[in-house]
């Protein structure tokens, strides 16, 4: 296997005759941020859970920094920070005892005291009881906790999860820091616009099988244009009969297109039936990755 | 491993005081009493139902037995029981178990530590419930006609904390080997529960006396003889290695275990071409 942070081949998880994850092939590079999306019961959990050793894969092979994950676990996950989607802390201790645990757990120096800085930019009282926290809280406590350790890889489940969005901003900050630092971040999440704000690969996980990966930048110089083209009279009937375009919807004066290709041809042609007005609909990474999502059209296979 | 079992320790501080002290009612309880029923339990020393049920009662060495040597190790391992599954399979179903396995630690350590605190845990409510019994008997040892002094007292009520450790270590076993805490927490249970009556009955019926090295409780002397003699060592030598095969066993089944999933061991799942 090569040099990637993250890299999984033919990668399977079975929960008995249950599907978990079906033959992943997936890599991550150093010092970039992957967003991996997919929605509830997909298999984003399944395949951070066998990166860390939590579980071992039916079949197929899941490494981290060259080295095989069921292998050297133990120094696999001295270089990882996770935050697992569904948190449970010790809710009996304070915030204060819990990082201080953590730290003494990890033996790392390198990062000591580090989360005092991490609570105070988050606004977490950390003399407070874990179990007086709300929801939102106990999120921070676990972002503090992946984060305390500065480690190079983190593994982030759904970070933002019952955050508020002044503190879900503050805690994409951290992940941009992460990565202005040469670390990996692998995000998984169905927030897409958090993705799209720090993410520089998406891979899509639909039914257990990863169904695209993509840098965003090119997703997005991919993406369509949405345009409704307000006429004077009736809109032509026909002429928008072109490739990579196709009609969503006509009303008495407008009709609405998608365009994938040829925009100037579609202006052309608008020009020439005295198009009167012309608006334009940004379509989010949300949309696009529907697009993918549509089991009918499929989208990029990988 | 030593920073964990540390704080597996700590996470013990209540339930060593709340166990060790609420344990103390029993010897303030039952060895307070003593005096004041020694007549009447001199003349239920032979009824069968008392027999079949492991007790002696007719001196006070008998009732030591019966009640601290034999009642006490059953209820503390309630405790351990309580202890051991949930440290595994308990915190494995609330999550807590997943933040400390994606630590740099290996399993086996983990496993380690747990056991060693739940060991030491059951060990000092035990030591507390010895010194309180040798404090109370040095309260009514003027009043009562008996051979034994408050050290024996100590010694005899701590030498059936081998019990408790063995329990301990089987409820860890079932929690990595079951799916569920539920399922190890009532096998563990009923083996303890079976454990105490099948002893006995297997002590008096025919039918029954190949089963009687099965059950722990039969590693269990609760007569005034052990009392003054102390507990047989191929005895404690028994509840010692089935405590320690367990913790093997534990250590086996938690290093092979597919964490969060919650299945038996025959559960792995197989690719379905």
């Amino acid at each position: 296997m090569s040099t990637n942070v993250i890299e999984t081949r033919d990668l399977t998880v079975y929960y008995g005759k249950h599907r978990g994850i079906l033959d992943v092939n997936l890599s991550v590079e150093k010092g970039e941020v992957f967003g991996f999306l997919g929605p509830n019961g997909a298999g984003k959990t399944t395949t951070q859970r066998v990166l860390l050793d939590v579980f071992s894969p039916t079949s197929g092979q899941a490494t981290v920094f060259g080295k095989d994950c069921q292998k050297d676990g133990v120094a696999i996950r001295k270089h990882i920070g996770y935050l697992p989607g569904e948190l449970a802390l010790y809710a009996n201790m304070k915030a204060r005892d819990f990082f201080k645990m953590y730290e003494y757990l990890r033996k790392d120096n390198k990062s000591k005291g580090y989360w005092r800085e991490l609570a105070e930019r988050l606004d977490l009282d950390t003399s407070r009881k874990i179990s007086q926290f709300s929801r939102g809280n106990k999120q921070k406590v676990g972002v503090v906790a992946a984060f305390m350790d500065r480690a190079d890889l983190l593994i982030l489940d759904e970070p933002t999860g019952g955050l508020d969005p002044l503190v879900q901003k503050t805690v994409l900050e951290f992940v941009k820091e992460t990565r202005a630092d040469g670390r990996t971040v692998f995000f998984s999440s169905h927030i897409l616009s958090e993705v799209q704000a720090v993410c520089d690969r998406v891979g899509i996980i639909r039914d257990g099988q990863l169904v695209a990966t993509q840098r965003v930048d090119d997703l997005f110089a991919q993406r369509m244009n949405r345009l409704t083209l307000i006429f004077e009279d009736y809109p032509p009937i026909g002429v928008f009969n072109i490739e990579g375009v196709s009609e969503l919807d006509v009303t008495r004066k407008s009709i609405t297109l998608e365009v994938r290709k040829n925009l100037p041809a579609v202006l052309t042609s608008a020009a020439q039936h005295n198009v009167i007005d012309i608006e334009t609909h940004n379509i989010s990474l949300e949309e696009i990755f529907l697009a993918y999502y549509s089991k009918d059209e499929g989208g990029n296979h990988v | 491993m030593f920073r964990l079992f540390v704080q597996e320790l700590k996470f013990r501080r209540n339930a060593i005081l709340g166990w060790g002290l609420g344990l103390c009612f029993f010897p303030l309880m039952y060895v307070g009493i003593y005096p004041s029923v020694a007549d009447e339990m001199a003349g239920l020393a032979d009824l069968e139902i008392y027999q079949a049920m492991g007790m002696n009662l007719g001196t006070f060495g008998d009732w030591i037995g019966s009640i601290m040597v034999v009642m006490l190790p059953l209820i503390a391992s309630i405790y351990a029981i309580g202890n051991g599954t949930g440290t595994l399979a308990g915190e494995e179903e609330d999550g807590r178990l997943e933040m400390l396995v994606t630590l740099p630690l290996p399993r086996w350590q983990i496993v380690t530590a747990k056991a060693l605190a739940v060991t030491i845990s059951s060990f000092f409510i035990y030591l507390v419930v010895s010194f309180v019994s040798w404090l109370v008997f040095i309260a009514i040892e003027g009043q009562i006609e008996t051979v034994l002094v408050g050290l024996d007292v100590f010694k005899a009520v701590l030498a059936s904390w081998p019990y408790v450790f063995a329990m301990a270590m089987i409820a860890m076993f079932l929690a990595a080997f079951c799916s569920t805490r539920r399922f190890a927490t009532m096998i563990a249970t009923a083996y303890l529960v079976i454990g105490y009556f099948g002893s006995n009955l297997a002590a008096s019926t025919p039918l029954l006396e190949p089963f009687e090295p099965f059950f722990l409780s039969t590693y269990l002397d609760g007569t005034g003889k052990a009392i003054i003699e102390g507990q047989k060592t191929g005895d404690i030598l028994v509840l010692v290695g089935v405590g320690l095969a367990a913790f093997i066993l534990a250590l086996i089944f938690f290093q092979r275990r597919k964490l969060t999933v919650g299945a038996w061991p025959w559960q792995r799942g197989r690719v379905e071409k």
